[in-house]
């Protein structure tokens, strides 16, 4: 292991070789490898170059930056690049690649071109953390996003040094989120027992990606990927227990794969196997262990739920969740408002609905006398028209107002509002919860039963029944009658001090 | 990692049949008593595992407890799985045997019941014709852990025939979560605390904060085990989280456990220590004297027992008493944080000498108050260090005076040294759930995070939040940027870190990206053959909403397109 994860252990700048996440815009992140070039690369003289909408920003400018960091977009020359090119591939049908190559490597000879700061054009450079990575990631399957995996490690207890199974790797959303959760430092030999993931994945292509992307995340020894049918196959690698406290199914048919997650071996639907002397299970003998599929239909649950609870998991718990991100603006109503999108030129109260129609009218008024003034005795006949022009033209309104606008800031106005955002996913998958609690034998309670005897309890914990409140009562009224009692003796005998006491100055007096 | 199995003066959680959880220390030679479900020997659960259900079973001859019996899963697991709307019932019935072998007829009858039509009217006078009597002579027996008393019950019922085979299983569970005598033993930790609080206690007190919210914020602040201290570093370094909690200690525990500094770890070799200290507790090796009785009477004097254990190591009063990575900042608005849940994980906050071997919040949680950081000086704790005595002056001091004046240099060096680590910044992210207006606090805390670093902030309102997002709007970023206020003027990035704060920017909004409120909520589902729906009715009140966002690190100058060439940026990358 030569670098930790920069998933986990981040550092405070930017470096070459470690996985960064560009932010382009809002929810536009880019996950980016960065590289540390000594010349051009694919024809950029400026290295490795990332190219976007917002700009093109060389891997130089983005290295040894701080996380975080507003990074400006260079003039990189990408058209003479691209030009070259498409000539190349239209003068011949197959481009020559020996003379690209060629130039490439001469140009690669020569030293990196400084990249010059553009004038316009910025992007975020953001260190990468499961949530991040969970909104870039390169889809392979459905993935399991940020509401559904926090929730679903908390109720599983993935904590630092547990070691977690999970079965349909996918995408490696899950497979990131739960690293985090389980990491408590690399193991630093074969023998040192840390937090673990072990996964499964069955489609061997995503197998083969997902073990390329582990090993460019950093996260060898930390998480052991399995290519597996864990239908048929279970749960062990290289036939040892994983000893897993916790595990994630996200498999089409979790209950083809639960009875391998069990204490004794037993075939599914709870049937005992025949003995088998060198079975293990691959959960930790000592500890409760906690279960979650992930299932987005309900005869899933259904067949899930029954699987569970024959094999005698308890605690079966179903939730859904529903997440809505809120969407946060500002609401501009007003007549003094522009006609724009993004604002409400009506009134925004019935104060402005008056005063803009007592405007109008007046206006009204003021043209039809003109008007008036101007066709002599026809006018009679235009009234109807005239009714309608001015309320088209409210300009003058928003000139003679339009000194309020100034006064405060545009993204100071309007009302505050939120609501949910357009796209709601309603529905990710059912999470179906349970726990397996160790085996507990006879001997284990005879053994326990010895060390704790009972038979001598002196005091009662907890809530009290009739009988044991009656019993406290009388305990303390025998306590306090007692003291009671002795308190007597002591106030008699104070009290003739007293006497006493006051006897004596009317005796001297 | 939390133990596995019930430790002696250990917390744990006992879930009732009627899904009433108890909070407990179960304290050596006690009785625990859980009200109408019976009581039994807190010995009987100490060092068994977790996630066991129990039941409490009729007293044998000549003993004077009950003794448990652990119920398997599967026959938990019986009547949830028995398909109520096929004619076959067969483990249910078992279920209802009474262990004296008392001939019920109902058992067979049930059997045979067919799903009916549900619009069957069951005859308003079906009664129960148990008197109240009877049954509370029923439950003084307590036979068969209740078993019995609900057969009872079903046969005496004079509808039990007429109701349909979906209202039957409805009434046995009713009656089961009445009558039965068994109880679940759980861990309590974060989830279990938390459900607790929220179901049990006083909501309010932990800002109604759900599972989900904890898992969010959680995550969201990219909270993970911060990694071991680096040999020859002196400054604080790794993982380093900023928390401001008025949930009484429940985010500071959760972001404990996903630090793993939460529990205390078993000690190498504890085991041997540990059997010693049991004998020496067990009444029977001793003689029940006076001493035996106030130890097992006080829950308090276990540390007694610890301080057998290997000693503290010494160390000057000056030296580093904080962990210098893997580590809580956490940020108060009183003299002293308000902790009180933490009490559950065996650390007491309040405790400034806790006995060896110390819980590891001890040296990993690192509480500052505002006043602290924002004005040091005027804290008297923190600028007025305790003048160093000399040694023969001190020896000739009496015991409480000599202690008092370590105790002082310690806090005074403890202090200095967390208000020095917190001014130094560079935290890994930041985790909020205060009452306080979040805009103030994130001013304030915003210029302590590293760049890159994840910020969020739970509220039981959106309200704060949506303030708060509004300060990061576009409109207001594009006017810092383009228009910037008058007192921004000419000021460099740096400086304007430690922005103050105007009615238009609150905060300075080039340094936060990514601003984000959501909301999440989990609905439970009822999951049964052939009756799968969502519950009916859930507890309601806040639902909460989560702020996220990164600490960004805005480049220096303007950074629009109009803007000029700034050579201090290229100077930098260059």
């Amino acid at each position: 292991m030569t670098k930790p994860s920069t998933f986990l252990v981040p550092g405070e700048k930017t470096s070459a070789g470690t996985l960064a996440i560009i932010s382009l815009s809002r929810d536009n992140f880019l996950p980016l490898t960065l590289e540390k070039s000594t010349g051009a690369v694919d024809g950029y003289l400026e290295g490795a170059t990332l190219n976007t909408r917002f700009g093109s920003y060389p891997h130089s400018t983005l290295l040894d930056v701080p996380w975080g960091s507003q990074v400006r977009a260079s003039e990189v020359d990408t058209g003479s690049r691209g030009k070259k090119r498409r000539r190349d591939a239209t003068d011949e049908d197959t481009p020559i690649a020996s003379q690209d190559d060629d130039e490439d490597s001469a140009a690669a000879n020569a030293p990196v071109k400084k990249a010059v700061t553009a004038p316009s054009g910025f992007i975020y450079i953001l260190r990468p953390t499961p949530e991040l990575w969970t909104t870039s990631l390169p889809h392979r399957t459905q993935v399991v996003y940020t509401p559904d995996y926090s929730y679903i490690l908390h109720r599983i207890r993935a904590r630092p040094g547990t070691r977690i199974i999970e079965a349909g790797a996918g995408s490696g959303s899950f497979t990131h989120a739960s690293v985090r959760a389980v990491y408590n430092g690399y193991p630093r030999d074969a023998a040192d027992t840390k937090g673990k993931v072990f996964s499964f994945e069955f489609n061997e292509s995503r197998y083969h990606k997902m073990q390329a992307e582990i090993g460019e995340h950093g996260l060898d020894g930390l998480v052991q990927l399995t290519h597996r049918n864990v239908y048929n196959d279970g749960f062990l690698v290289d036939g040892k227990s994983p000893k897993a406290t916790a595990v994630f199914l996200d498999v089409p048919a979790p209950w083809e794969a639960v009875h391998h997650l069990s204490r004794r071996k037993v075939k599914k639907g709870g049937e005992e196997a025949e003995e088998d002397s060198n079975w293990v299970s691959p959960l930790d003998p000592k500890q409760s262990v906690h279960i979650c599929t992930f299932s987005p239909c309900i005869e899933q649950v259904d067949r899930t739920v029954t699987e569970l609870r024959t094999l005698g998991w308890v605690d079966v718990d179903m939730v859904e969740i529903s997440n809505q991100k809120i969407n946060i603006s500002r609401e501009r109503v007003g007549v003094n408002f522009p006609s724009e999108r993004g604002f409400n030129s009506s009134p925004a109260d019935v104060a402005e609905a008056i005063t803009k129609l007592k405007n109008l009218a007046e206006r009204n008024n003021e043209t039809n006398r003109v008007r008036a003034l101007q066709l002599g005795t026809e006018g009679l006949d235009s009234e109807m028209d005239v009714d309608s022009t001015p309320s088209r033209d409210n300009r003058p309104l928003n000139g003679s107002d339009g000194a309020a606008g100034d006064t405060e800031r545009l993204f100071m106005q309007g009302r505050l509002v939120h609501r949910p955002e357009g796209d709601l996913k309603t529905h990710t998958s059912y999470l179906v919860f349970a726990v397996l609690p160790c085996e507990w034998t006879e001997e284990d309670e005879a053994a326990a039963m010895a060390k704790w005897p009972c038979g001598n309890e002196k005091k009662t914990i907890g809530n009290l029944d009739k009988q044991a409140r009656k019993e406290e009562k009388r305990k303390m009224l025998e306590g306090k009658a007692k003291s009671k009692k002795q308190k007597k003796a002591n106030d008699t005998r104070t009290s003739q001090v007293v006497v006493s006491a006051t006897a004596t100055p009317t005796d001297t007096a | 990692m939390s133990r596995n199995t019930v430790q002696p003066n250990g917390w744990v959680a006992i879930r009732l049949p009627s899904e009433v959880t108890r909070v407990l220390q179960v304290v050596p030679h006690t009785t625990i008593s859980l009200g109408k479900y019976g009581s039994f020997p807190s010995n009987l659960l100490i060092e068994r595992p977790f996630h066991l259900t129990y039941e409490i079973q009729d007293k044998l001859d000549g003993e004077s407890f009950p003794r448990l019996r652990v119920v398997p899963g599967t026959e938990l697991n019986a009547d949830k799985l028995a398909d109520v709307s096929a004619t076959e019932s067969a483990d249910a019935d078992e279920v209802i045997e009474p262990a004296n072998g008392e001939e019920l007829t109902l058992v067979d009858e049930s059997g045979k019941v067919v799903a009916r039509s549900t619009r069957e009217v069951i005859d308003e006078s079906a009664r129960q014709t148990l008197t109240m009597a009877e049954i509370d002579q029923l439950k003084k027996e307590g036979a068969a852990a209740g078993k019995e008393l609900i057969a009872k019950l079903m046969l005496s019922h004079t509808a039990i025939d007429q109701k349909t085979a979906y209202s039957l299983a409805k009434y046995k569970l009713l009656k089961e979560k009445k009558y039965m005598r068994r109880f679940t033993v759980l861990p309590l930790d974060v989830a279990m605390l938390g459900h607790w609080m929220l179901f049990e206690r006083d909501g309010s007190k932990v800002m109604e904060m759900r599972q989900e919210m904890i898992g969010l914020l959680g995550c969201w602040a990219d909270v993970h085990f911060g990694g071991l201290p680096i040999d020859g570093e002196q400054g604080p370094h790794g993982g380093r989280w900023l928390a401001v909690d008025d949930t009484g200690g429940l985010l500071v525990a959760a972001m404990a456990e996903r630090m793993g500094i939460l529990h205390a770890e078993p000690l190498e070799g504890e085991q041997a220590t540990k059997e010693a200290v049991e004998d020496e507790e067990n009444p029977k090796t001793q003689p029940a004297g006076d001493e035996a009785d106030a130890a097992v009477a006080d829950p308090s004097a276990s540390p007694k027992a610890q301080r057998s254990r290997p000693k503290r190591p010494r160390k000057d009063d000056l030296d580093n008493h904080y962990a210098l990575t893997n580590s809580i900042t956490l940020i108060h608005a009183n003299s002293q944080p308000n902790l009180s849940l933490l009490r559950h994980f065996d650390y007491e906050h309040s405790d400034p000498n806790p006995p060896y071997p110390y819980h590891p919040l001890f040296t990993n949680l690192l509480p500052i108050s505002w006043l602290q950081l924002l004005d040091p000086e005027s804290d008297p704790t923190y600028s007025e260090p305790v003048p160093e005595v000399d040694s023969d002056v001190l020896s000739s001091w009496k015991t409480n005076r000599r202690a008092n004046y370590h105790r002082k240099r310690r806090r005074w060096a403890r202090t200095r040294q967390i208000v020095d680590a917190t001014l130094a910044g560079g935290f890994s992210g930041l985790a909020i759930a205060s009452t306080m207006d979040p805009i103030s606090v994130l001013r304030h805390a915003l210029p302590l995070l590293a760049g890159g670093a994840p910020v969020a902030i739970y509220s039981p309102t959106i309200e704060p939040l949506t303030q708060l997002a509004d300060c990061f709007s576009i409109g207001r970023r594009g006017a810092w940027v383009s228009n910037p206020p008058a007192e921004a003027e000419g000021k460099a990035a740096v400086e304007l870190e430690n922005w103050p704060g105007t009615a238009e920017f609150p905060i300075n909004p080039a340094l936060l990206i990514g601003a984000q409120v959501q909301t999440s909520r989990a609905r439970r589902w009822q999951v049964l053959p052939g009756r799968t729906h969502p519950f009916m009715t859930e507890k309601g009140g806040a639902s909460g909403y989560v702020f996220t966002g990164w600490r960004a690190i805005p480049a220096e100058g303007n950074i629009t397109a109009r803007g000029k060439f700034n050579n201090r940026k290229k100077a930098k990358t260059g």
